[in-house]
């Protein structure tokens, strides 16, 4: 299978399955929620009675926003002009990739996140895997299953992720500033910088990939050590290597897509009641677009894995009924003219 | 005051017997400030008459040594004692030496502020040394004082600091006696730590010069350098010859005379220019140079010559767009410019040079990606251009009253953005501040209004200095809030009091009346008094000699049904309760709208801490709103200074709430790669 049929047959796969897309969607609906909801309060009891609160309704008031600023603490330090429209996005990924710390409340709310998606994701591979519906209680027991091989993963995950963060973008982005210390020329150090983001997206791309094998592997396969499935990961990975970074790259450039028809359209500041809805409706489609992606990956990774693996028709069929695996279907079911 | 002698150094300095014609023989630094100052109309102006008292000239040959990052140089200080009492010592500044070490007063202080300085390598590091100094009584047989040179730290007693010189004499400089000083040094130029420096092959040059302080009557105002303040010096000449490496493009205070190719593939300039306070240069070999001319119906015309850095090609009209605002609007509105040519320095990045005044020359500053709609590099080319005439001219003292030239040129810098360049777009930069991404929903109206009072309401919650305090006094917190906002924006609430005309007036005459004369706060009070015939002491009292901030808000705000008198229908009663949350106190209005929209307004001395207002009318009040004409910008909390029978603030809150889940969703999902 090449890269690009993978990412054909993880949009298929996806598309075959809107209930897990729309579940994924509420469930960072309801993580975000609460705390949209408590930063309405901090808003409502800054402006109070004050007739500022009609202007601000209707634009942006940068007066009102600045004074709100030196009074915010916690969840209220992350409403800054930030916030609207693509700026939000080119925050959040310069946050990310200059490694800038998130303020605790939301710190707090992606950890929860990061575990509910971690947990989910068991039953998301497991139903990408099998093609065919696994109805709830089939998608739940899968993620049960899968959870503590997956956090055992996750540990592992964390401690990698700790280092990529905590000493090799150090060292990366120390280097870059050794380097262009001396460099009076800003298109330059740009080049440098940009050079330096490539480098350390790069390296986290490939050990999140080998993460992402590891759990297509533990759900497909039902291994149960996640130290096996990371080894067996990186084997595939490093086997396979074109193939993987052609997926990857797909995967990215569907998202770079997805940003640029967001930068094209976001409407910015909501200036009506009418623009209100406008703003949420194309923010949504943009938050539902990155859920797809999402999914996508988990997608079109499964089915390059069970496309490329040599095993016959590797996935499940779609009669029999969990708990038993997709390997164990896909054994079950086999016939003997089929095996290779 | 820790005098510490230091062996290693020679002084000589020669008396020169008499005094200039202008100066009289029992003059004090007062009378000479009177002195004439010229006409001053012709275009690249480097010499002629004197406009200003020609306290202290310089001629300096110097050498930058590229590879070694050196500069050796030479000077003869000529200097007059314009004091009614004799001098018995001299003092020199020696600013590189703040960077000699991290001990130095301006390292410790800066270390204090909000943006500390990087670490000190050892290759950032900058020093002057002074290796000769004569006093030339006699050409043949000048007498060597360099052992006599001691550092000595006036501000603070700090032994490490060595950013003043004192030289004691053999024999006093009598008043009105002008004396020769030779004096060589080597210097080190430093990594960029205060705008003066070398990145690469990018030379700023700034303050690089033993420069002698000012002699007033009641002693030397000659402070050490310092984190938050800039200088102060007096009026004069200077004739100054750089040796450069060949092909380099050099940039100067004034203009350049001759420029001579050397053997030894190096190349001399020489540049003048009369009637300034100090002496800057830069060099580079990358600058691309362009040059337009200032031309205006009444104005002097004005040689602008821009040094830009190539990755820059493309702004060149936005730098000369924004000179030319400035030239026009400060010479309409206080005086002309006199010296017929300026030279715009566009700083390579990361020189940290970038934002800073000097006599006829000055750095702007801007970006590869600056975005049209972003004030950048408009806003600092008028901010520095505007200085050529609040620090230029006027030149107040900086280590002192640091707010007579940044407060006044802030506001002043405002204006003229106002009229020339509209509102702004509010600009937000991203992945390491490369990228910069506009805001068009934040229109940014009078920068007042927008930079100034967010930037002093940042620090005012750290508690603000007193601004009648020293400036080098000031916290390096707050410092800048205080020099440069503060002042902002009680002129833009003075102009609100008086009217732009009266505003325009006062600062017309105190630019008028203290060219070249070095005023002090009480010189800008007085003329604010007299030009608009009304005593303003209290208003300065407030804003100027007590720290106080400005605060007022409203507390109660109902309107409730009544019965009125028998057949005269449903009254309503408003009541108002305005409150002082702050300690200063200000005359404000209070504005009351009526459901049927129509408008009562009260008056209120402010003085006390709260206030009642009460009124019957038929028809129910909407909303109210203390000082609603803006006029007391000091007053930043402003969001208590209105309220409303049915607030918004719900709405308002459940709109952008919405907007900042999307933020945190893709927030999330940004994360949600790991997993």
């Amino acid at each position: 299978m090449t890269a690009a049929g993978a990412f054909r047959d993880g949009v298929r796969r996806v598309n075959g399955a809107p209930i897990v897309l729309i579940g994924l969607f509420t469930t960072t609906l309801i993580v975000a929620l609460p705390l949209s909801i408590v930063l309405r309060g901090m808003i409502d009891a800054h402006l109070g009675s004050s007739a500022v609160a009609s202007t601000f309704a209707e634009n942006a008031n940068y007066d009102w926003w600045d004074e709100f600023s030196v009074q915010a603490s916690g969840l209220g330090t992350t409403f800054t002009p930030s916030v609207i429209g693509f700026a939000a996005v080119l925050d959040n990924t310069s946050r990310l990739l200059d490694n800038e710390p998130l303020a605790a409340t939301v710190a707090g709310a992606t950890a929860a996140w990061l575990t509910i998606v971690s947990f989910l994701s068991g039953g998301i591979i497991d139903r990408y895997a099998r093609r065919r519906p696994t109805r709830a209680h089939g998608f739940f027991a899968a993620c049960g299953t899968h959870f503590w091989r997956f956090l055992r993963l996750g540990v592992v995950a964390a401690l990698v992720y700790g280092w990529l963060f905590g000493a090799f973008h150090g060292w990366l982005f120390g280097a870059y500033e050794s380097y262009t210390r001396n460099i009076t020329v800003e298109r330059t150090a740009f080049v440098g910088r940009a050079a330096a983001y490539a480098i350390f997206a790069f390296v986290l791309a490939v050990f999140t990939v080998i993460f992402d094998f590891a759990r297509v592997r533990v759900v497909v396969e039902d291994r149960r050590s996640a130290i096996g499935a990371l080894a067996a990961s990186g084997r595939f990975v490093w086997r396979h290597a074109a193939r993987v970074a052609g997926l990857c790259l797909l995967n990215a450039a569907a998202l770079l897509l997805l940003m640029a028809v967001y930068a094209a359209l976001s409407p910015g500041a909501p200036r009506s009641d009418m623009e209100v809805w406008l703003v949420l409706a194309v923010g949504q489609a943009y938050i539902f677009g990155r859920h797809y992606l999402k999914l996508l990956v988990y997608a079109s990774e499964t089915s390059l894995f069970q496309g490329v693996l040599a095993h016959a028709a590797y996935s499940a069929a779609p009669v029999l009924l969990w708990p038993d695996s997709p390997a164990v279907e896909t054994m079950t079911n086999v016939e003997p003219t089929t095996a290779r | 005051v820790l005098a510490r002698p230091v062996a290693s150094f020679a002084l000589a300095v020669t008396l020169v017997a008499g005094a200039p014609a202008w100066l009289g023989s029992s003059s004090t630094r007062a009378q000479i400030a009177t002195a004439p100052s010229g006409d001053g109309n012709a275009p690249t102006r480097a010499s002629g008459p004197p406009r200003a008292p020609r306290i202290a000239s310089y001629s300096i040959d110097a050498t930058l040594d590229h590879a070694a990052r050196t500069i050796t140089g030479s000077q003869v200080v000529t200097w007059t004692n314009a004091t009614a009492k004799a001098a018995d010592t001299l003092r020199f500044h020696l600013y590189y030496n703040a960077w000699r070490d991290a001990n130095s007063t301006w390292m410790r202080e800066r270390s204090l502020s909000r943006t500390p300085p990087p670490h000190m390598r050892e290759e950032d590091r900058g020093w002057i040394e002074v290796t000769s100094i004569q006093l030339v009584t006699d050409p043949a047989n000048p007498r060597d004082l360099t052992k006599r040179l001691r550092f000595i730290s006036p501000d603070d007693d700090n032994p490490d600091d060595r950013t003043v010189a004192e030289i004691p004499l053999e024999a006093p400089v009598a008043p009105g006696a002008t004396i020769e000083v030779r004096m060589s040094w080597t210097s080190r130029v430093p990594r960029p730590f205060a705008r003066t420096g070398a990145v690469g092959s990018y030379y700023f040059i700034a303050h690089w010069f033993p420069k002698i302080g000012v002699l007033e009557d009641g002693g030397w105002n000659c402070h050490q350098f310092h984190a938050s303040t800039e200088f102060f010096s007096d009026f004069g000449s200077y004739d100054v010859r750089l040796t450069l490496p060949r092909g380099w493009i050099a940039g100067a205070t004034g203009v350049e005379r001759e420029r001579q190719d050397q053997p030894d593939g190096t190349t001399r300039h020489r540049y003048v220019q009369a009637d300034v306070h100090d002496f800057t240069w830069t060099a580079s070999p990358d600058y691309l140079v362009r040059t337009e001319t200032f031309v205006h119906p009444t104005l002097p015309p004005v040689a602008m010559r821009l040094l830009l850095q190539p990755e820059h090609a493309g702004q060149e009209a936005r730098h000369f767009e924004s000179t030319r605002a400035a030239l026009r609007y400060y010479g309409e509105w206080f005086g002309a410019y006199p010296y017929g040519h300026i030279t715009i320095v566009d700083p390579a990045w990361q020189s940290g040079a970038g934002g800073m005044e000097y006599p006829t020359i000055f750095t702007a500053g801007t970006r590869w990606l600056a975005p049209a709609r972003s004030a950048e590099p408009e806003a600092v080319t008028v901010h520095e251009a505007g200085h050529q005439f609040w620090h230029g001219i006027v030149a107040s003292n900086e280590f002192e009253h640091a707010w007579l030239d940044e407060g006044l040129n802030t506001f002043s810098e405002s204006r003229v953005l106002d009229v020339s360049f509209g509102d702004d777009r509010l600009v937000m930069r991203y992945f390491g501040g490369f990228v910069p991404w506009v805001l068009d929903d934040f229109r940014l109206t009078r920068r007042a209004e927008s930079y100034s009072a967010a930037a002093y309401r940042h620090a005012i919650g750290r508690g603000g200095d007193t601004p009648s305090l020293p400036s080098w006094q000031y916290s390096p917190r707050t410092a800048v809030a205080t020099t440069y906002h503060r002042t902002a924006l009680w002129l833009h609430t003075l102009e609100k009091m008086l009217g732009w005309e009266t505003l325009q007036r006062i600062l017309s005459t105190y630019f008028q009346r203290w060219s070249y004369r070095h005023p002090k706060p009480e010189d800008f009070f007085a003329i604010a008094n007299e030009v608009s015939g009304r005593d303003l002491t209290w208003f300065f009292d407030h804003v100027h000699r007590r720290s106080h901030d400005f605060d007022y808000g409203i507390e109660t705000f109902r309107t409730n049904r009544r019965e009125g008198p028998a057949g005269s229908g449903a009254m309503y009663r408003s009541t108002v309760v305005v409150r002082r949350y702050g300690e200063g106190t200000f005359p404000v209005a209070v504005k009351l709208t009526l459901d049927n929209g129509e408008d009562v307004r009260w008056d209120w001395d402010g003085r006390e801490r709260w206030k009642l207002f009460e009124i019957d009318k038929p028809t129910r009040a909407r909303r109210v709103e203390v000082d609603p004409d803006r006029v007391l910008m000091l007053d930043v909390h402003r969001t208590n200074n209105s309220a409303a029978i049915e607030p918004d603030g719900p709405r308002a809150a459940r709109r952008w709430s919405l907007v900042w889940l999307i933020w945190l969703q893709d927030q999330l999902l940004t994360y949600g790669g790991f997993v």
